[in-house]
């Protein structure tokens, strides 16, 4: 650069000085704040003010509000926790009494029935088998394959992402038409969400996990292919050509010069990716594609909030749980 | 015995690195490149396994010329070391060696890391040769020092019995007393197996003490092509320019775009320089 004219400088008490609100900034603002406030009255947010504040007065004991009572049923309901089993005795076929299963006993319970035909209560007296952690061990099996659901999901992922990612990547790719479908395909699968995918495969499966792992493996094979494919990309060309120029293939250089490369950033994606994964499985079972979703749904629908607060608790210890895990796993493999 | 035939050559920004080479080395010499950066030794040695296809003359390896259709049946016969290692970080030594047999191994074979117990012993008596260890053969290449990693590219290079070893600047980045051994051993598993070496070197001392012959280029064309005895310090004088006989890495190497679309320079500041300007 050439230096500058000396004669032209000015003196610092006379340079300009940029202000830091202007006009233009108090427009945008106003111009945003119309906008804000015409969306807001579009999705009720005044509605949401209003009951927001009449919950807050009722609980110093004004008034009545639907949003507390709302709450309120949950929680009442919700504990204590249900954890275990009750099932009637007539009701269970083949029913050994010398052989109960483990930690279950059988009780006498009374039961009263309103009879609305006499007008008064009946009580009857039944046997039950109770069964005190029965709906703990349930929801334990029903988180298990929920986890289950998710694993196969990331393996089927992972199957499905490599071919994408070897053909998504600028230097490997067999050709540049296949590069650009590789990538389309990868951004379809992650534009769909996995409950809109879990009911098409529901649709075709039948309910179940089948529809769940599919959905899982769809979604993400596109964020992990698009992963797969970047990392290759941005591999260090360094070792690649130097095989090259003995003259390995490219499918040999990918193998020894790229993967050992990449590999401990795959593990972290795929890790990554599991996790996701075991967190969207809890909700796929809501459109019947398996899991504990299934369950809390229908606990939901039957107003049974005991039974759904034991899920929730379920489904918070195993995200915990896998956090730990994760971040254990994550230190080790850096 | 390899031949370069008036070989040019001109990247695609105009810079002519080398202009009309006409050379003959013959089987098992330690032929030494010296010369200023950008005096065209790297484009030189890489016209030999056809990185660069040199715009004009012809590059030939017992008679086969080096062009597109040979390339595969010539790059099996030579090995190569490069200036900036180039090995696979996160490899083991062993496979990095191994990866040299890569061109002669099946691909299915290769994808499982599937290498016969003849090749990995043979691997090991390489590594034993460039004076490795057993503990070494299984911690990645990365774990090792500068020199020890240079061994291992040695061993690489000599996997599959070559019949050249192009050397780009093997021990630009070692210390003295590190690339005095690199540099032995590089010679010795040469005269063992009379490979023909083509080795471009920055220090001077180093090419008076191990070549054959000493070839020095300046500016594309060959200004010096004799025994080490006859470089005396006025013939330094004219290859260098004026400058110091021993003067290293002066930032002058061309920036080159390769077909693969990678920059390549030897020195970074080359690049950061030509970015500012």
């Amino acid at each position: 650069m050439a230096t500058t004219d000396n004669s032209t400088r000015l003196p610092s008490e006379s340079w300009e000085l940029h202000r830091t609100i202007t006009p233009k900034t108090i427009g945008i603002l106003l111009v945003l704040s119309i906008l804000l406030a015409f969306s807001a009255k579009n999705m009720e947010l005044d509605k949401a003010a209003d009951e927001t504040w009449r919950a807050v007065t009722s609980v110093f004991g004004f008034g009545e509000s639907k949003v507390l009572n709302g709450a309120g049923n949950f929680l009442t309901k919700a504990f204590p926790l249900q954890i275990s089993t009750i099932q009637e005795t007539n009701r269970i076929e083949n029913f050994d009494r010398d052989n109960l299963p483990w930690f279950s006993y059988v009780e006498v319970r009374e039961e009263k029935e309103y009879s609305v035909i006499e007008e008064k209560f009946t009580i009857t007296q039944a046997e039950f088998l109770v069964k005190p952690v029965g709906y703990l061990v349930k929801v334990g099996v029903k988180m298990w394959e929920t986890i289950e659901m998710a694993i196969w999901g990331t393996i089927f992922s992972v199957l499905l992402a490599i071919p994408l990612a070897i053909c998504g990547a600028r230097n490997y790719t067999p050709h540049n038409s296949i590069y650009e479908i590789s990538r389309a395909i990868c951004s379809f699968n992650r534009a769909m969400p996995e409950l809109i995918l879990a009911l098409f495969f529901v649709l075709m499966y039948g309910f179940g996990p089948i529809a769940g792992i599919f959905a899982l493996a769809l979604h993400t094979s596109g964020f992990l292919g698009k992963f797969f494919a970047d990392e290759i990309e941005n591999a260090d060309p360094g070792p690649q050509r130097a095989l090259k120029a003995t003259g390995a293939n490219r499918l040999k250089a990918l193998r020894y010069a790229v993967m050992p490369q990449v590999l401990p950033q795959y593990y972290a994606y795929i890790q990554y990716i599991l996790e996701r994964n075991i967190r969207t499985a809890t909700v796929l079972g809501i459109v019947g594609a398996g899991g504990i979703g299934t369950e809390l749904k229908g606990r939901w629908d039957l107003f049974d909030y005991d039974h759904v607060a034991t899920i929730l608790l379920a489904i918070f210890l195993t995200v915990v749980l896998l956090e730990l895990v994760t971040q254990r796993l994550r230190k080790k493999a850096i | 015995m390899l031949k370069f035939d008036s070989v040019s050559h001109i990247f695609p920004d105009g810079t002519q690195a080398v202009k009309d080479v006409s050379l003959t080395i013959s089987k098992g010499e330690f032929c030494v490149l010296l010369g200023p950066s950008g005096a065209g030794k790297s484009t030189l040695l890489n016209t030999v396994n056809g990185l660069v296809m040199p715009t004009g003359g012809v590059t030939e390896l017992d008679s086969i010329a080096v062009t597109k259709h040979t390339l595969k049946e010539v790059r099996k016969r030579i090995g190569m070391i490069h200036q900036q290692l180039h090995l696979v970080p996160r490899l083991g030594v062993l496979h990095n060696v191994l990866s040299g047999l890569l061109p002669v191994t099946p691909t299915w074979k290769a994808l499982i890391k599937l290498f016969p117990e003849g090749q990995q012993r043979k691997a090991c008596r390489l590594l034993e040769e460039v004076e490795l260890e057993e503990k070494q053969i299984y911690r990645r290449a990365s774990e090792l020092s500068g020199g020890q990693q240079q061994r291992v590219a040695i061993a690489r290079a000599f996997i599959n019995d070559p019949d050249v070893v192009l050397a780009d600047e093997p021990v630009a980045s070692l210390d003295p007393t590190v690339s005095r051994h690199v540099l032995t051993l590089l010679r010795n598993a040469s005269r063992q197996r009379q490979t023909t070496v083509i080795c471009s070197l920055h220090q001077v001392e180093f090419a008076l003490e191990y070549a054959d012959r000493i070839v020095a280029l300046r500016q594309g064309s060959v200004v010096f092509d004799d025994m080490p005895t006859a470089l005396t310090s006025e013939r330094l004088q004219e290859i260098y320019g004026g400058d110091k006989g021993d003067l290293v890495g002066a930032p002058t190497e061309p920036t080159r775009i390769t077909s693969d679309g990678i920059v390549e320079a030897d020195d970074i500041t080359k690049i950061t320089r030509s970015a500012a300007e």
